[in-house]
């Protein structure tokens, strides 16, 4: 098992005054298992504000690019949760 | 990055946009078009008064994907263009800059298409979140356009009407 952080944006960031969530997941754990782990943490800890279906449109990255479901979480510099855009 | 593509995002408390620099770094003698787009904050939004925004941006990855957006406008349209993407993070009253988009061409037709390009993709795929402030004291995060629709980690925005509120 390995602690990761997981900086948080938009409507997420409201949830952690700190900005990001630090979570353990297994060693190999993937970007899909990082969701599920959030999701569980989130149930937990995020009260009635907490909407699943936000999670599920929403994206991962690190701090150079957009990750896929089966991309693997550890070593990734700046992993974040990335709800949908609105900028302009 | 190439010395033709510049891109910023500016803490609103450190620096504000200046849409006369992003001409200036977009000029060329060899051009005789350029095209810029800004965006400021407006006072109404669905049917609400609103006091200001709040820009939330992942600011390293964000300046990742405007350089990724700039060279995929350059394939586009290049190599003879420059282009300015300058992003405002913070909270930002009416009237303030929130974007700044320039493009630089030989010709308008080039200019006009890649500033286009580039507002549009800025605007679906840049890890930016708008929060709005109401005058009633509400504040709501606006919806937005998803990034993981995809399995691709890049996907093009085509030239097309903007059809979102956004």
């Amino acid at each position: 098992m390995m602690e990761i952080e997981l900086k948080l944006f938009g409507a997420f960031r409201e949830f952690e005054p700190s900005g990001s969530v630090r979570l353990i997941v297994p060693s190999d754990a993937d970007v899909a298992a990082l969701r599920q782990a959030l999701d569980h943490y989130a149930q937990q800890n995020w009260g009635a504000a907490y909407k699943p279906g936000l999670l599920k449109v929403s994206a991962f990255s690190n701090d150079a690019e957009l990750l896929r479901d089966h991309s693997r979480v550890a070593d990734q510099k700046g992993l974040a949760l990335l709800p949908p855009v609105s900028g302009g | 990055m190439s010395g033709n593509i510049q891109t910023q995002v500016l803490a609103i408390t450190e620096q504000r946009l200046n849409p006369a620099s992003a001409l200036e770094f977009v000029s060329d003698p060899a051009f005789g078009g350029q095209c810029q787009f800004v965006g400021r904050v407006r006072h109404f939004n669905h049917g609400r008064d609103v006091l200001g925004i709040s820009y939330d941006i992942y600011a390293a990855l964000a300046k990742n994907m405007f350089d990724e957006i700039c060279r995929e406008a350059e394939k586009k349209w290049g190599p003879k263009i420059k282009l300015y993407v300058g992003h405002a993070s913070g909270r930002l009253a009416i009237g303030d800059l929130a974007v700044v988009v320039a493009a630089g061409t030989p010709h308008r037709d080039e200019a006009f298409q890649a500033c286009r390009y580039v507002i549009e993709a800025v605007k679906h795929r840049a890890p930016i979140w708008k929060q709005e402030h109401f005058v009633d004291g509400d504040s709501q995060w606006s919806q937005g356009c998803t990034l993981c629709a995809s399995e691709s980690p890049v996907q093009s925005v085509e030239l097309q009407p903007h059809l979102h509120a956004h």
